[in-house]
């Protein structure tokens, strides 16, 4: 009984200040009141009607899903061979790919800053994209492992002697069979990449703004509801995002539970 | 596997691993070495910007407060954590799923977005002080933001869900035979759960604060928005120094001070979930 109020109150806590986000978006006033001073629309029609905000929209959803694309390709190949291969140094090849994920992002940020800047390829479209894929890759990595080691490679192997050519064995069963993992991982690559914060602060310039740059910018000078409508949306996004991966991967397997 | 074809698959994502993260690493690491000229980089091998961190008052209690905030706000998280991690690893309920994405949603939605919900509660003129002094409740509005307190409870907020994930993994594993056997020799619920479950749980519970920990003292959006730049703490004086004083190698010197403690924090992580998981499997 006690368990229960205890636990009742956690989840409020989680989840209070994004209902109070999203409720701020529609309520009419400019500051957020309880009881709420009616329902308006305003403050997503200033939000869809600024240029710098639909530009940050707009960069942020093609940069996440070059990202997604990209650590999805290189992070399964990665992943066969973490799994299957058999050689030596194989735990240390391990730790090394899972990295970035250890590492506070503030340090990936200002490594990466300082050594594009020594290169002279700071503030461009390639060096924030190629940070990106350096942080999600591992995401992917981890979903793609845990279906992967569950795979039974007899199934590989009993289409080989049937005739298949090894790559088409790889493409037509196991891809098949893994697909779960690869797509959930694809999902939260594109999650992790357009919310990104702390890595793109680093990495971006007056041209060149992310969703959650911007929003962080305009939450400096002006406290109105407008960032609360801009929330409201990568919100929106980001459950649809969840469901995406319940579908496809099941959320128990996807924690690790 | 040939060896050709492991190569094929791993190579990129190794190459660019090494070029893209090792490398600025090792740079950042000769870049707080150096010293700094007139915004210039004057390469030297010199100790200098650690004795100034070390040597300087200031400096050091920010360090001070940075790992005081991360104390806090592990205690806070595991104390919030247990119950719900608890009642997730025993639950039945077919609302589970739904449950996971309520724990699960946090870490999907931005940074700036729950530090911004965090500003729109606890501001002067936010919801919780608005409320209490409309309805005369109070007479000026607490004290809630731009102060240790409000950071803590927005870390709390943001590193949360990494405690539940570790604690339920490890409370999951646990057999419900183990608890039954102590109640059928007569053991309280009371009884089974401090001198059964909570020792079992333990690496779960040494991974989770090791994990909010190291997370807590590296997050620095929550100490600006939340804190409005009156909490100092180290990634905070990172990011100045890199992007507002353009004081490189002082810079550097500071994240590598970060990095060594996340690292010696990271290594203990791995061998406790290491251990946890051979005693329990």
């Amino acid at each position: 009984m006690i368990l229960r109020a205890a636990v009742g109150v956690v989840y409020a806590f989680l989840l209070l200040p994004m209902v109070v986000v999203v409720l701020a978006a529609f309520n009419a006033g400019n500051y957020f009141t309880f009881p709420p001073q009616g329902f308006s629309l305003r403050w997503f029609a200033n939000f869809f009607q600024r240029r710098e905000f639909m530009q940050a929209l707009w960069l942020s959803t093609e940069l996440a899903f070059w990202t997604a694309l990209a650590s999805t390709v290189i992070g399964t190949a990665a992943s066969v061979v973490l799994v299957r291969g058999r050689f030596r140094g194989r735990d240390l090849l391990n730790a090394f790919v899972t990295s970035p994920l250890l590492l506070p992002q503030i340090l990936t940020g200002v490594a990466l800053l300082q050594f594009y800047t020594l290169l002279k390829m700071q503030a461009s479209y390639a060096a924030l994209l190629i940070g990106h894929i350096v942080v999600t890759t591992p995401y992917v990595i981890r979903t793609v492992t845990a279906t992967l080691t569950h795979f039974d490679l007899a199934l590989e192997e009993a289409a080989q002697s049937l005739g298949a050519h090894p790559l088409r064995a790889f493409f037509e069963v196991t891809l098949g069979v893994i697909k779960p993992g690869v797509v959930a991982g694809a999902i939260f690559a594109f999650a992790i990449s357009f919310d990104n914060f702390t890595l793109s602060l680093f990495l971006t310039s007056a041209k060149l703004t992310p969703l959650p740059i911007e929003l962080f910018a305009y939450l400096k000078y002006s406290f109105d509801p407008t960032a609360a409508a801009v929330s409201a949306f990568a919100i929106g996004v980001a459950l649809v995002l969840v469901v995406g991966i319940a579908r496809f991967m099941g959320l128990e397997e996807f924690t690790g539970f | 596997m040939s060896r050709g074809a492991r190569v094929l698959l791993l190579g990129p994502y190794v190459l660019l691993l090494t070029v893209f993260f090792t490398v600025p690493l090792i740079l950042m690491f000769l870049i707080s070495l150096s010293r700094s000229s007139f915004g210039q980089i004057d390469w030297a091998l010199t100790p200098s910007q650690y004795v100034r961190f070390f040597t300087d008052a200031y400096y050091l209690s920010v360090l001070g407060d940075t790992l005081w905030l991360g104390v806090l706000t592990t205690v806070a998280c595991l104390l919030l954590g247990y119950p719900l991690a608890y009642h997730l690893a025993l639950t039945r309920t077919r609302g589970k799923p739904l449950l996971i994405v309520f724990i699960l949603s946090p870490l999907l939605v931005g940074i700036v977005i729950r530090c911004y919900g965090w500003m729109i509660l606890l501001a002067d003129r936010g919801l919780i002080n608005e409320t209490l002094v409309q309805h005369g409740w109070l007479a000026k509005p607490l004290p809630l933001m731009y102060n240790k307190f409000g950071v803590t409870v927005a870390l709390v907020h943001v590193f949360l869900p990494f405690m539940v994930l570790s604690l339920t993994g490890v409370l999951k594993r646990i057999e419900p035979q183990l608890i039954e056997a102590s109640q059928t020799l007569g053991a309280s619920p009371h009884r089974a759960f401090f001198e059964i479950t909570l020792p079992l749980s333990l690496p779960g519970i040494l991974a989770g604060s090791l994990l909010v920990f190291s997370l807590a003292i590296s997050s620095f959006v929550v100490p600006i928005l939340v804190g409005g730049f009156k909490v100092h703490v180290l990634p905070m004086v990172v990011y100045e120094q890199v992007l507002s004083v353009f004081d490189w190698p002082f810079g550097a010197a500071n994240a590598f001070v970060l990095l060594v403690i996340s690292v010696v924090l990271i290594a203990v992580y791995i061998k406790v979930t290491e251990r946890a998981l051979r005693g329990i499997v």
